[in-house]
């Protein structure tokens, strides 16, 4: 099985990278593939990032309220141009109602300040599984 | 049982004794000022109790300030928004989204006389987090327009010359110049604002990465020498200027190792101005500490117990005789401080000054046998990494080569790991969980929105539109012909161009235009007609 290829980024001006860092560090630990982008992204660029590297999953991490701003954007760019990606959102200004709000979009799962390690692998690597599965069906 | 240790790694015995651990110190007050700056203690109010502010347009932080100067705040502190921080204007196209969330919208002359309207700016401090130069230029005019001199002024300016573009708050402007700028705000203000504080060295934000309290202050003595020499090679006499730098410092939960941290700064900061640098008025041995308590080391999870990770640590501080003293607030986690969090962090100051009387005694912990052999380990500590540091090789290039982004990096990672499996217990993280819908106190509070302001979008652009093109572009030029010479000061010409209505988004475009990157840093904008 190939391994889930991850792109993580922050949208906008948000220039909290802790929490990106260190998961992006967490899931190559996990063994993924991850395409780090950091700080200053649009829903252009990521989206952009997402077929370029060929993506299973997008990472967004959020630690101001922008990505409220830019979330349907990014997901109406993905439906597009990229529809098989998967997206996640974490970040400790998350909450259940935002997780409720971000569902309703068409997020894949959102990770609180709450989820462990284990959860956010368990969750990227199972999107990940799941999207290969349905191109080896495409392919066959 | 494992060696236990300090957060910073220092290995720790059971208990501590041996001769007076006082022995031969130099009293507070006297070099090397380890035990503090002055040798007696007011009978309150020893330090500056103020609460980061600042959110939506100025009238509104203007507003928001006033209420916390009812409530008997003694200083304020103002941050920017997102955009502010990153030196562009609320009309960047990748601004919309946050404009006044997480901070003031600040980028014009009016904007600060509109902040700073009606506070009793002669008898207060008037500290920023706002980009050193801006806050210092947007003071001094507000100051002028609203009745008062600003060579009257006290507060200060953060300065992060070094590690600003690799850990929070980059701009898109080169090493040399960001060091340029430093310098021509100590230099400016050793001229015309001698009571201000041109520069308080920040180690606060970038040891948020996850920095131990030993890293965190050597990159910050790194530093400070290079900046203190580059005044120096300017001619500026050190004691013209060294009693106007200020350390703000961070404060994370390991309780007597962060006094140990603050008391080993006050040593070697005084070593470091009496013997390398030669400055003979005492006012530049002693070291102005300002600090916040960490906001890494507060949780989403059951807010209210940040309330307590707030008291503890600004418990520690007092008794290491800060100067001024922040606390983050306990909705740290989700948002910039709402009313009723501003208003628990500054009554808890209140209480821990009024009430407890720890703060009555200067150094209370002197001579504490643990105490001062953790002050000993930590400025050894402190002084073999800068060590260290500088032997990689210049600032400038450790810079460039992306040395310091990796050092953060790699801090990032490791506090995350620590935190992850357990290794450093955080109560309500990684030790004694709640389940969700237990976890509820102060949580509608904690997770309060407001939405981004699309009318000061508006406004900025409307009043960019009806200036005089002529005037702006003027302005503007003179800002880049002062930045093409070296010998030239910058803060005079910005000055004038925020006089002259130009922005900080446009200044900071030009300055970095002639500096060889473009005006934009993400290449969405282009200079104002007339500017080139």
């Amino acid at each position: 099985m190939s391994r889930t290829r991850v792109l993580i980024g922050i949208l906008g001006l948000d220039q909290h990278e802790v929490g990106a860092v260190a998961v992006a560090r967490m899931l190559r630990d996990a063994g993924m593939e991850v395409i780090y982008l950091g700080c200053f992204q649009t829903p252009e660029t990521l989206v952009r990032g997402c077929v370029q590297e060929d993506v299973d999953v997008l990472g967004i991490s959020c630690h101001s309220w922008e990505y409220l701003h830019f979330l349907p954007a990014l997901m109406e760019g993905l439906r597009a141009q990229a529809p098989e990606v998967a997206v996640v959102a974490g970040g400790s200004v998350l909450t259940a109602d935002d997780a409720r709000n971000l569902a309703g979009l068409g997020v894949a799962a959102t990770f609180d300040a709450g989820a462990t390690p284990d959860t956010i692998i368990a969750t990227i690597q199972a999107l990940g599984a799941r999207r290969a599965g349905r191109l080896a069906n495409l392919l066959a | 049982m494992g060696e236990r240790r300090s957060r910073s790694g220092i290995p720790l015995r059971p208990y501590y004794d041996g001769p007076s651990a006082s022995n031969g110190q130099a009293p507070p007050g006297e070099y090397p000022f380890t035990r503090g700056r002055k040798a007696t203690a007011p009978e309150a109010g020893g330090w500056i109790q103020r609460e980061l502010s600042g959110e939506g347009d100025p009238e509104r932080s203007n507003a928001q300030l006033k209420y916390l100067i009812s409530r008997q705040q003694a200083g304020i502190d103002v941050i920017g928004d997102s955009p502010t921080m990153a030196l562009l204007d609320p009309d960047h196209p990748l601004a919309a989204g946050t404009v006044g969330t997480q901070g003031v919208s600040l980028c014009r002359k009016d904007d600060y006389i509109a902040l700073f309207r009606d506070l009793p700016l002669a008898d207060i401090s008037i500290s920023s987090s706002v980009p050193g130069l801006f806050a210092l230029t947007g003071l001094y005019i507000a100051a002028q327009a609203l009745g008062f001199k600003p060579a009257g002024l006290r507060g200060s300016v953060l300065q992060a010359p070094f590690y600003m573009e690799d850990c929070g708050y980059a701009v898109g402007m080169p090493f040399d110049l960001r060091v340029r700028i430093s310098a021509d705000v100590m230099q400016f203000c050793a001229r015309e604002m001698p009571k201000f504080h041109s520069f308080v060295e920040d180690t606060y934000f970038f040891s948020e990465a996850g920095l131990t309290g030993v890293e965190e202050m050597a990159l910050g003595f790194v530093e400070i020498r290079h900046l203190v020499r580059e005044v120096l090679r300017r001619g500026v006499p050190i004691d013209r200027f060294a009693p106007r730098i200020a350390i703000l410092v961070n404060c994370g939960m390991d309780f007597f190792e962060e006094i140990a941290k603050i008391r080993a700064v006050r040593r070697r900061f005084a070593r470091m101005m009496r013997e390398e640098f030669g400055a003979e008025d005492p006012r530049s041995w002693s070291a102005v500490i300002s600090a916040h308590t960490s906001g890494l080391a507060l949780t989403a999870q059951q807010p209210a117990n940040n309330i307590v990770r707030g008291t503890a640590q600004a418990l520690a501080l007092v008794m290491a005789g800060v100067q001024a003293l922040e606390i983050s607030a306990f909705d740290e986690a989700f948002r910039t401080p709402s009313r009723e969090s501003h208003l628990v962090a500054l009554r808890t100051q209140q209480v821990i000054d009024l009430e407890t009387g720890v703060g009555r005694v200067v150094d209370p912990l002197g001579g504490s046998h643990y105490v001062e052999a953790l002050t000993d380990e930590m400025e050894r500590r402190i002084d073999a990494l800068i060590e260290e540091i500088e032997s990689q090789g210049s600032p400038a290039e450790l810079s460039d080569q992306g040395w310091f982004r990796n050092f953060f990096r790699d801090a990032m990672e490791r506090y995350h790991k620590q935190r992850s499996r357990g290794e450093l217990p955080v109560v309500g993280v990684n030790v004694h969980r709640l389940a969700p819908e237990e976890d509820t106190l102060l949580r509608e509070v904690a997770e309060g929105k407001f939405a981004p302001s699309g009318e000061r979008v508006e406004q900025i652009r409307a009043f960019k539109a009806a200036r005089d093109p002529a005037r702006v572009g003027r302005a503007l030029r003179a800002v880049s012909e002062a930045a093409r010479r070296p010998d030239a000061n910058l803060v005079p010409p910005v000055i004038a161009a925020t006089e002259a209505d130009c922005t900080m988004g446009e200044v900071a475009g030009m300055l970095r235009l002639a500096y060889g990157r473009p005006y934009d840093p993400h290449g969405l904008l282009a200079p104002p007609a007339g500017a080139a």
